[in-house]
């Protein structure tokens, strides 16, 4: 048979010619595909919430703060018979994802900050306010931490749980081997680097490749060069980047850069705790997460921190930088009453010591027992409990997008370039412009 | 093939008896430190997630010593791999078939028939292909949460299936096209429906580019979280992709824990790929020539 030219006619056309197809597919076919949709259907599991549970989303999938709150919400079921239907998702997914997470079908209870980053949610009608949970509860808690989980209207929003301070940490044997003391001020700051460069020991680690570690330095900078009030302001947009303080803080650790670890860019905080940790480095300005970089142990053990000294008498170190973590209630929440007897529960002296008993942190309330708490927590409350005020870290207390996008890539550039500072301030204050408008 | 073939084959002996130039000296060196420079990541993951991080954190990574295989009995724990690897089955699986099901049999019209709507058909499923899926995020976003398949496996396969069928379509037809025409129109003298044609005729002659495509497939969809996490927002829906994230912590990230979970992250493409390496190198030459 001759080949004919070109492509088979369409079926269309075949239809004209020889009276219609037979249907491609047979009734069973159809059925199993029809069977293999409905079992895909069914993969969704939609149902009515349950009186009895209340959904509370997570943010903790580690080990540790897993069992932690395993723990603690056994200890509510116990008391109120209610169960807690955790949503975990990894911390970094978690802050990725918290906009359309809110979006969506938010948990009832959910793990959040205090501070200006919890403001947003709360503004835009995602998250309610609590102030009838800190009515009961509020005495718990000091004047600082109220002030911290309110909304500009001063309405309480947040449900403080534990927190952690940032402060200069060392090795206690370190200190000790080169008779070094804890300086009280700048000039003691000073004289202490030099003394540890003299010894061949970097003065201060320091990494800034994870964005984030530096931010601490500049607050901690910021509020003992112009106060808690100023630093405040600054960060809700109220007084000006390129002001004369702000150029100020940058001089100061303009000053300072030399007795800190050099490549601090390509740094993350995790190498630069390891030289502290390996005795190359004296101190480190960073959270108290930095001992989970130390194993259990002695090796924890030979690790302390102090106070970031005072630069100005007139200004002080009264003000610490702990953030808070906490809890926010869902706006519209699918079991109220059971939102609340959970946040309730979660407020109380009794939760917090069996969370804090299994994750070493610090509780937020101010009942718990601490004499579970090892040196580094007890510290950590006496410095939170002494402050005058309490700041809640960078990229809490101002706009996360002004954090992210200005204070990240600005303060790696004064890194690279701390000549640059009139360029950087100067830049720094147009982009906060167009962000808090 | 056993070796003792292997030596016999004269072509072999003749390539051993060759003598060492300087050039081929040169692209031995060559060729050794670019494999070397490609697998030194992967075995430098794989022998630190067998150490312990004190160990490591202690003696800096370039050390010997610390062994332990804590890190992957942890990893599949604290990870909650058991679950995630199931959720990436849920995904993956269908998402897969249904991918190479619906692109078959658009090939199949688009290169068998003569529509006048072929090419325009074929250049839109090759576009779609070039538009950036971050584009489509917010209406796809806002779409899915109006009809409430939010935190639904459905949501995300559907979304993998509309974005794959483009690519998948377009190198089957290429395919389908070199086959002879002969073949179906030998079926359709026969009395062979369009369905029967597609199903009996041109399938089974697919095996190969299927196969590759299946690799390819699985390597995407497994590898991809960005729809997941865009949609999912249960932790324990996630793929096991998002798992690595779950060994992360906020501040401390135990980089050997993570070693470890990326190892086991990546068997299983590995597993596909070897399982089709055969049917995936020949099929991904099949399409090229019009033969």
């Amino acid at each position: 048979m001759p080949r004919p030219p070109g492509k088979m006619p369409s079926p269309t056309a075949l239809r004209r010619s020889s009276g219609g197809l037979r249907t491609p597919l047979s009734r069973r076919t159809l059925l199993r595909g029809g069977a293999s949709l409905a079992g895909l259907a069914g993969l969704s599991a939609c149902g009515a919430p349950d009186p009895n549970a209340v959904r509370y989303g997570s943010r903790s999938t580690e080990a540790i703060p897993k069992e932690a709150f395993d723990n603690v919400f056994a200890a509510f079921k116990a008391e109120t018979g209610l169960t807690v239907d955790v949503n975990a998702t990894d911390p970094n997914t978690y802050q990725e994802q918290i906009n359309s997470y809110l979006q969506g079908n938010p948990d009832d209870v959910f793990a959040w900050f205090a501070g200006f980053r919890a403001r947003f949610f709360e503004d835009v009608g995602l998250a309610a306010p609590m102030t009838h949970i800190w009515d009961e509860v509020g005495d718990n808690f000091t004047d600082a931490f109220r002030t911290a989980c309110q909304n500009e209207a001063g309405q309480e929003i947040v449900l403080p749980f534990y927190y952690y301070p940032w402060a200069v940490f060392y090795r206690p044997s370190v200190f000790e081997a080169n008779g070094y003391s804890i300086p009280e001020n700048l000039s003691d700051f000073e004289s202490l680097c030099e003394d540890m460069q003299d010894t061949g020991l970097n003065p201060i680690a320091f990494g800034a490749a994870d964005g984030w570690p530096q931010m601490g330095t500049f607050d901690y900078l910021n509020m003992r060069i112009n106060g808690y009030d100023f630093h405040i302001e600054l960060m809700a947009g109220q007084q000006r980047w390129d002001s004369e303080e702000v150029k100020a803080v940058f001089e100061q650790w303009k000053d300072l850069l030399p007795y800190h670890q050099e490549g601090a860019l390509g740094r993350t905080w995790q190498e630069a705790a390891q030289s502290l940790q390996q005795g190359e480095s004296g101190m480190y300005v960073l959270g108290l997460f930095v001992n989970q970089q130390f194993a259990e142990g002695e090796d924890r053990e030979d690790l302390d921190f102090f106070n970031f000294p005072e630069f100005n008498p007139s200004i002080g170190a009264g003000a610490v930088e702990a953030p808070i973590d906490g809890f926010m209630l869902r706006n519209d929440p699918e079991n109220p009453e059971g939102a609340d007897e959970l946040l309730r529960f979660l407020a109380s002296a009794q939760a917090q010591q069996i969370y804090v008993d299994t994750d070493p942190q610090i509780a937020a309330n101010v009942e718990t027992d601490t004499s579970g708490y090892d040196p580094l927590q007890i510290k950590s409350a006496e410095l939170v409990a002494n402050a005058d005020n309490i700041s809640q870290f960078m990229d809490r207390d101002t706009r996360p997008d002004f954090a992210a996008t200005v204070a990240i890539p600005e303060l790696q550039r004064f890194l690279a370039n701390p000549e640059a500072i009139t360029d950087i301030t100067s830049s720094m204050q147009a982009q906060a412009e167009s962000i808090f408008g | 093939m056993s070796t003792a073939t292997v030596t016999k084959d004269p072509e072999v002996r003749v390539a051993q008896k060759r003598k060492l130039t300087p050039t081929r000296v040169l692209l031995y060196v060559f060729l050794t430190t670019m494999a070397v420079a490609w697998l030194f990541p992967v075995f430098w993951a794989a022998y630190n997630s067998f150490r312990d991080y004190a160990y490591t954190a202690q003696n800096g990574y370039v050390s010997f010593g610390g062994f332990t295989l804590d890190n992957y009995a942890k990893a599949w724990a604290d990870g909650n791999f058991a679950q995630l690897f199931l959720n990436s089955a849920i995904i993956t699986i269908p998402a897969v078939i249904v991918t190479l099901f619906f692109s078959t049999m658009a090939a199949f019209v688009l290169a068998r028939f003569s529509f006048w709507f072929n090419l325009p058909m074929l250049i839109l499923f090759t576009a779609a292909n070039l538009l950036p899926q971050q584009a489509l995020l917010i209406p796809l976003f806002r779409m899915f949460r109006e009809v409430g398949m939010l935190d639904n496996y459905l949501s995300v396969i559907v979304v993998h299936i509309a974005f794959q069928t483009g690519f998948c379509t377009f190198v089957l037809s290429n395919f389908m096209k070199a086959l002879p025409q002969s073949l179906t129109e030998a079926a359709l003298v026969d009395g062979a429906s369009v369905w029967r044609q597609y199903w009996q005729i041109i399938l089974p002659l697919c095996r190969a580019p299927l196969a590759a495509l299946g690799v390819l497939q699985v390597t995407w969809i497994y590898n991809d979280f960005f729809w997941a996490v865009a949609f999912l927002t249960s932790g324990d829906k996630f793929p096991i992709t998002s798992g690595l994230q779950n060994l992360r912590g906020q501040f401390f990230t135990d980089y050997n824990l993570l070693s470890a979970g990326s190892i086991m992250v990546a068997i299983p493409t590995i597993v596909i790929f070897f399982v089709l390496q055969k049917q995936f190198v020949s099929g991904l030459t099949l399409g090229a020539d019009k033969g």
